[in-house]
């Protein structure tokens, strides 16, 4: 019963009742694996309905920081090996330039919704700092917004200095924004085009499972 | 008085406004203070009412933004403090403002004035294709534009090159591609012999340095022509736009305050949108100094908004500000489908009709959601303007346009998502005569025949 109401708690971004449901849960004996694993399917649900817009951005970083506050609380009581549920490391940015950010906010929301690790380099950020900053990250993939068609060219750059460092095979490259299209991601070299932010957890899911 | 209000006491709170953490801004203070004023003005979107008549709610959603904008404030991103007003200072800047301006040089000089819901003045009508265009096609775009007889005022397409180089914002391209822009522009309305047409520009400068390049009343950004400054979504600013405030202020053109709130992001839904458009209205008023705000609100996964979700905030803001305001703002339809498709007509149709009956002025258009390159035409522009004329002179009810749009929504409202991305400029237009294909003609006028079956009565 407590485990369906955390499940609830959670989806309807209630942090307080989440934080003494998952004690209540832990103090009781209750599998910190598996709640999490049913957590998991409640994020990917709330990402859905995110996407489809029948919720709005405000409910779903609420249900993520409710998510946040419970795994806090999971964490210590996980088996030593158990806590690998990353599904990946991710280097987010706005490139150089481009001030724009709510699509890469949106996408680091729902990735870290769906246990990816994600580090965000923020807005205008040089193409070397986000090669950088993956390195000191270990970071699986790069995704780099941009908002603005005088921006794009920032996406290219970063592809264009891993190959220049011969450093290109070490990252998935991922590229989205309002102007840019799949074409671009073709053209550039790019491994992965998002064209929205809804569907950003998904597809790279399936490009990590390559 | 001419805006900029009060310009140094405003801009000096980005150095001793309240700090805030740029994490907390949006999720702790703007998003729950938005839902705490939705709620209690009890302002409720219906779907089955897109051009609603509530006056009480629209004077609500005013009451709404007022709060919204005062409580809330502009964050700027690169002093981490947020700039408010009191509410007398908003009081004071919305009596001293102008209601009109004269805009554009000579015999082309234009009368721009605050419009009334209902009002039987037609809307001062912007044209402007929005989306980036190929450097070989650009000056052929500028004539097709300026070509057209209801055009008040033209931004012409952003360049993506300039002398066979990729523009990169920031860089000596920029200013490169934003000199031949002007340049290209100027030319072209000398052209077709409307050399004082009042133009915001250049949209090719994404940073201040490109725009600041071509302030000069010889060649370039005119004083009687006007720039567009953007505002982070949402509520937020930056020293590079706050820049352009400055300079647009102390060279002495006009200035439109650029605002996008989303549907679905952290406005949330219609109520959320409509509120946050008054809040955008004031913030450039009493903090950009704007003579005008140029709202494009869009949908988080189609950005656009010709669906009723954001045909609602459109109609129910533009009320608000009309009934409440002297200010002028523009209403930027952003269509699903692109060039040559009837469907992209049918939006064009239905939201210039909305945007003119509830009190705006009209930009458009921008077609297959502002995203691809070339695609985008001024005869989606001609027959928004038309529209906007027609509804004016024929002092149409809003509940007589709710039933049109209602008409035309079940035309195109379940292709949202698959709209069709139609062709680009070349493939429907003569580039040399800058004139549309017959083909684009006809399409063109067939579904504006059909509009006029519904009751928009075209003088011509």
């Amino acid at each position: 019963m407590a485990f369906e109401e955390l499940c609830n708690a959670v989806e309807a971004g209630d942090r307080d009742k989440s934080k003494s449901l998952a004690q209540k849960l832990v103090e009781g004996g209750g599998d910190p694996l598996a709640i999490i694993e049913a957590l998991t399917g409640v994020m990917d649900r709330i990402g859905e309905r995110f996407a489809r817009l029948e919720i709005f951005l405000p409910e779903m970083m609420m249900a993520g920081e409710a998510m946040s506050v419970v795994v806090k609380i999971l964490t210590p009581h996980l088996k030593a090996g158990s806590t690998g549920q990353s599904r990946g490391k991710v280097l987010l940015g706005t490139v150089k330039g481009d001030l724009h950010e709510i699509g890469k906010n949106i996408v680091k929301l729902m990735l870290e919704a769906g246990f990816y690790e994600v580090k965000d380099l923020g807005v205008d950020a040089d193409p070397v700092n986000f090669i950088k900053e993956a390195e000191e990250f270990g970071a699986d993939v790069i995704g780099a917004s941009s908002l603005m068609t005088t921006t794009m060219p920032h996406q290219k750059e970063i592809i264009d200095i891993l190959k220049d460092q011969g450093k290109r095979d070490r990252y998935k490259i991922v590229i989205g924004g309002a102007p840019t299209t799949v074409e671009w991601a073709e053209e550039i070299g790019a491994d992965l085009y998002a064209p929205d932010a809804g569907s950003a957890p998904r597809l790279l899911g399936g490009l990590l499972k390559k | 008085m001419s805006n900029p209000y009060r310009l140094w006491e405003i801009q000096g709170r980005s150095n001793t406004g309240p700090f805030c953490d740029e994490n907390d801004f949006l999720p702790k203070v703007f998003a729950p203070k938005l839902q705490e004023i939705v709620k209690k003005h009890e302002i409720k979107y219906d779907p089955k009412t897109p051009v609603p008549s509530d006056e009480a709610m629209a004077d609500r959603i005013w009451q709404a933004g007022w709060e919204l904008f005062r409580e809330v404030g502009l964050y700027n991103t690169d002093t981490h403090r947020i700039i408010r007003l009191s509410d007398e200072e908003i009081r004071e800047a919305l009596y001293a403002t102008s209601d009109r301006y004269w805009v554009g040089a000579g015999k082309d000089a234009v009368l721009w004035k605050h419009r009334q819901v209902e009002d039987t003045e037609p809307p001062f009508c912007i044209y402007s294709p929005d989306c980036t265009c190929s450097e070989e096609l650009f000056y052929s775009y500028c004539l097709s534009f300026l070509k057209e007889p209801l055009l008040d005022g033209f931004c012409a397409p952003i360049l993506e090159d300039s002398m066979g180089q990729k523009i990169r914002s920031a860089s000596p391209f920029e200013i490169n591609g934003c000199t031949e822009h002007i340049y290209k522009m100027r030319l072209a309305a000398k052209q077709v012999g409307r050399p004082g047409t009042f133009f915001v520009a250049v949209g090719t400068a994404e940073h201040d340095t490109g725009q600041i390049a071509v302030s000069n009343n010889e060649w370039g950004v005119r004083t009687t022509d006007s720039r567009i400054i953007g505002t982070l979504t949402e509520f937020k600013t930056a020293d590079t736009l706050l820049n352009r405030v400055v300079h647009c202020a102390q060279y002495g053109c006009y200035t439109g305050n650029l605002t996008g709130p989303i549907y679905g992001g952290w406005c949330g839904g219609s109520e959320g949108v409509a509120v946050t458009l008054v809040a955008y209205s004031l913030n450039g008023l009493c903090i950009y100094g704007a003579h005008f705000n140029q709202h494009f609100p869009f949908h988080l996964n189609w950005g656009s908004n010709t669906t009723r979700e954001l045909l609602w905030p459109i109609s129910m803001a533009g009320q608000a500000m009309a009934r409440n305001s002297k200010l002028l703002y523009t209403s930027n339809g952003f269509a699903n489908a692109g060039p040559m498709t009837e469907m992209l007509f049918y939006e064009t149709a239905c939201h210039a009709m909305v945007s003119t009956v509830t009190g705006w002025h009209l930009w458009e258009m921008a077609s297959a959601r502002n995203k691809f390159r070339n695609r985008a035409t001024a005869m989606e522009a001609r027959l928004a303007a038309e529209v906007g004329h027609a509804v004016a002179r024929q002092g149409m009810k809003r509940e007589q346009a709710n039933e049109i749009a209602l008409k035309l929504l079940a035309k195109y409202e379940a292709q949202a998502g698959t709209a069709p991305k139609g062709v680009e400029y070349q493939e429907c237009y003569d580039v040399a005569t800058a004139l549309p294909t017959q083909e684009h003609y006809d399409m063109y006028r067939k579904v504006k025949d059909e509009v006029a079956a519904l009751g928009v009565e075209f003088p011509y």
